[in-house]
């Protein structure tokens, strides 16, 4: 079976945050608080255990230029990476990809052991402590085993959120890119043919400016590709204390 | 944008606003590095479990690896090296697990830990080498109570006292070092940083406390001085070594390395670990690298005794130190955006 992904793409973005409350909704995910933010109008904060979807606002604007601001949005969700830093790193196997391609985390085998949350370079992951396991967007595994949209995607009312086969998703991406360029509008895709240790996302990204801007690394790095210079770190230090410990008993 | 025109306004022309908007800052007059300082990456909850699991995980591994070298090399002196350090080794042994099931959200669910055996996660790894860990301390508390030789053939009794020892000595470096792997394979910027000396400033730091907590209770009980001698020259090499691994990390972790070596946690780590836990135990031990073991005098157990507590604290604060810089990395957007070098 194709992978099924997330384009989302920010140009079309309105910041109605339709797909936060649809998914927070859809999932059953419990409410966050009503704290003001004092940050343009996100009052979401970032994404966490309870809040797999979150609608960013970005504020670039000039006094002496109006005509030159910019308000950006973009709604953020986990990336579902071709190489998973959380599921790599989870011990028990309760994180797998899905038959839709989705990293998924099976929240009855999961036991909150904690290690995918330093794992996940783009800080999606969480453990949610009431109930004790790590939670993230399944990208609505329940809906698509129905033949569903996922809930953001359905509720977009702009289609900033597409869902659909990768693969078909990414040549449209590409499309809408060339597009915008065509018309001045500094588009570039986040997720797409990426030569980073990560890889493509399942759910990428069409942006108007760097990705920092959006909080999404330049440059993302899969954690376990620092492994082996760790192993070897210890390994040498250990071989070269036994021979000192053995040097020292042997010494009269 | 320059920083006099972002301090004078007036000096925002048409030209610094094209380049600012060809650069994609969006004309905005400030380079925007991050998502309004949000942090990028979530923090593990790990709390003091964690912290006195690495801590308790080193002294015990390091204790297995003593008791071993003692057991092949030593003389009949450092017999008690090998009882205390199986003891120690079997009673951290046995704590642990009780750590590590309090840390999780759902500690009922531990054994979903054993469902399989992950290579790629230094996590499921630990989980496996603790177990095998266990059980060779067990065996060889066992081989110290009731006496060599009297381990049941079921236990490993058949096979050589070198065999035991030598499968002892790999799960105690595995479980001593794993880790510092373990952090150090993250997405932490601080953790990731120091990839090439945490786990190997984990192995030196278990050594170090191991001897301290050896020495303390050889000196307190009476202990021959020819071994107190051995233990603090091992010490006083491994404490070494582990200050000059902090200092290469400090010094090739460039602005990631601000979450440990800076601020109050820098100052504590500075303080505790490497001056408090490392500088001055190793002078305080010095003497013994001049002396050899056979013609050690009597020591003073009260400088023993300074030297161990010393350096047994300043292990403990350098792992609570690395827990809570990497809540620190972790909320600090800029180390998480940075470009590839």
């Amino acid at each position: 079976m194709s992978e099924w992904g997330l384009f989302t793409d920010a140009t079309l973005c309105i910041g109605c945050k339709a797909c936060e409350a649809a998914c927070k909704q859809w999932n059953e995910l419990p409410a966050d608080g009503y704290a003001l933010s004092g940050n343009s109008y996100d009052n979401t904060g970032p994404l966490s255990a309870t809040t797999w979807r979150h609608v960013q606002f970005v504020e670039q604007f000039d006094r002496l230029n109006p005509s030159e601001s910019r308000w950006l949005m973009l709604s953020d969700v986990c990336k579902h990476c071709t190489h998973a830093g959380c599921l790599e790193a989870c011990p028990t196997g309760a994180i797998v990809r899905n038959e839709f391609g989705a990293v998924y985390v099976q929240p009855d085998v999961c036991n909150g052991c904690g290690y995918c949350v330093p794992s996940c370079p783009f800080g999606v992951i969480a453990v949610e402590p009431n109930r004790g396991v790590a939670q993230k967007c399944t990208l609505c595994y329940d809906r698509q085993k129905d033949g569903l949209e996922p809930a953001c995607a359905k509720a977009c009312p702009t289609d900033s959120i597409q869902f659909g086969p990768v693969e078909e998703l990414k040549e449209r991406a590409r499309r809408r890119t060339e597009e915008l360029l065509a018309r001045n509008v500094p588009a570039r895709l986040y997720g797409v043919d990426e030569t980073t240790s990560v890889g493509d996302l399942n759910a990428f990204f069409l942006i108007t400016d760097r990705p920092e801007v959006f909080n999404l690394p330049p440059a993302p790095v899969l954690p376990s590709t620092y492994q082996p210079v760790a192993y070897l770190s210890g390994f040498l230090a250990t071989a070269a204390l036994a021979i000192v410990a053995m040097q020292a008993f042997r010494s009269r | 944008m320059t920083d006099a025109a972002r301090q004078n306004p007036s000096q925002i022309t048409p030209d610094a606003v094209a380049a600012s908007l060809a650069r994609g800052d969006g004309g905005i007059g400030r380079e925007q590095h991050s998502y309004d300082q949000h942090p990028v990456l979530r923090k593990a909850h790990w709390r003091w479990e964690i912290i006195w699991y690495f801590y308790v995980g080193g002294l015990m591994s390091g204790n297995a690896l003593l008791a071993a070298a003692a057991d092949t090399f030593g003389d009949e002196h450092d017999r008690a090296v090998v009882r205390i350090g199986r003891w120690l080794a079997f009673l951290g042994a046995a704590a642990s697990p009780v750590f590590l099931i309090k840390d999780l959200g759902r500690p009922e669910r531990f054994l979903n830990m054993t469902r399989i055996l992950k290579l790629k996660s230094p996590m499921s790894v630990g989980v496996w080498s603790l177990i095998a860990f266990s059980g060779f301390s067990a065996i060889a508390a066992l081989e110290e109570t009731a006496g060599r030789g009297r381990v049941p053939w079921f236990l490993g009794g058949a096979l050589p006292r070198g065999a035991r020892n030598l499968f002892h000595v790999l799960a105690a470096s595995f479980t001593g070092s794993y880790t510092g792997v373990l952090i150090s394979a993250t997405a932490i910027p601080v953790w990731n940083a120091g990839r090439r000396q945490i786990p190997a400033i984990f192995v030196c730091s278990a050594i170090a406390t191991s001897c301290a907590a050896q020495a303390a209770i050889l000196a307190v009980t009476g202990g021959s001085p020819s071994t107190i001698n051995k233990l603090e020259r091992v010490e006083f090499v491994a404490a070494l070594a582990e200050g000059a691994l902090l200092v290469d990390y400090a010094s090739s972790a460039e602005s990631a390395g601000k979450a440990l070596f800076g601020g109050a946690i820098g100052d504590r780590l500075r303080g505790s670990t490497l001056i408090g836990g490392i500088a001055v135990p190793a002078l305080l031990n010095l003497a013994s690298l001049f002396t050899k073991p056979g013609h050690a005098g009597k020591r003073n157990v009260v400088k023993t005794l300074v030297a161990a507590g010393l350096t047994l604290y300043g292990g403990f604060v350098l792992r609570r130190s690395l827990i809570a810089a990497g809540r620190a990395s972790a909320d600090d957007p800029r180390a998480a955006l940075r470009h590839p070098e």
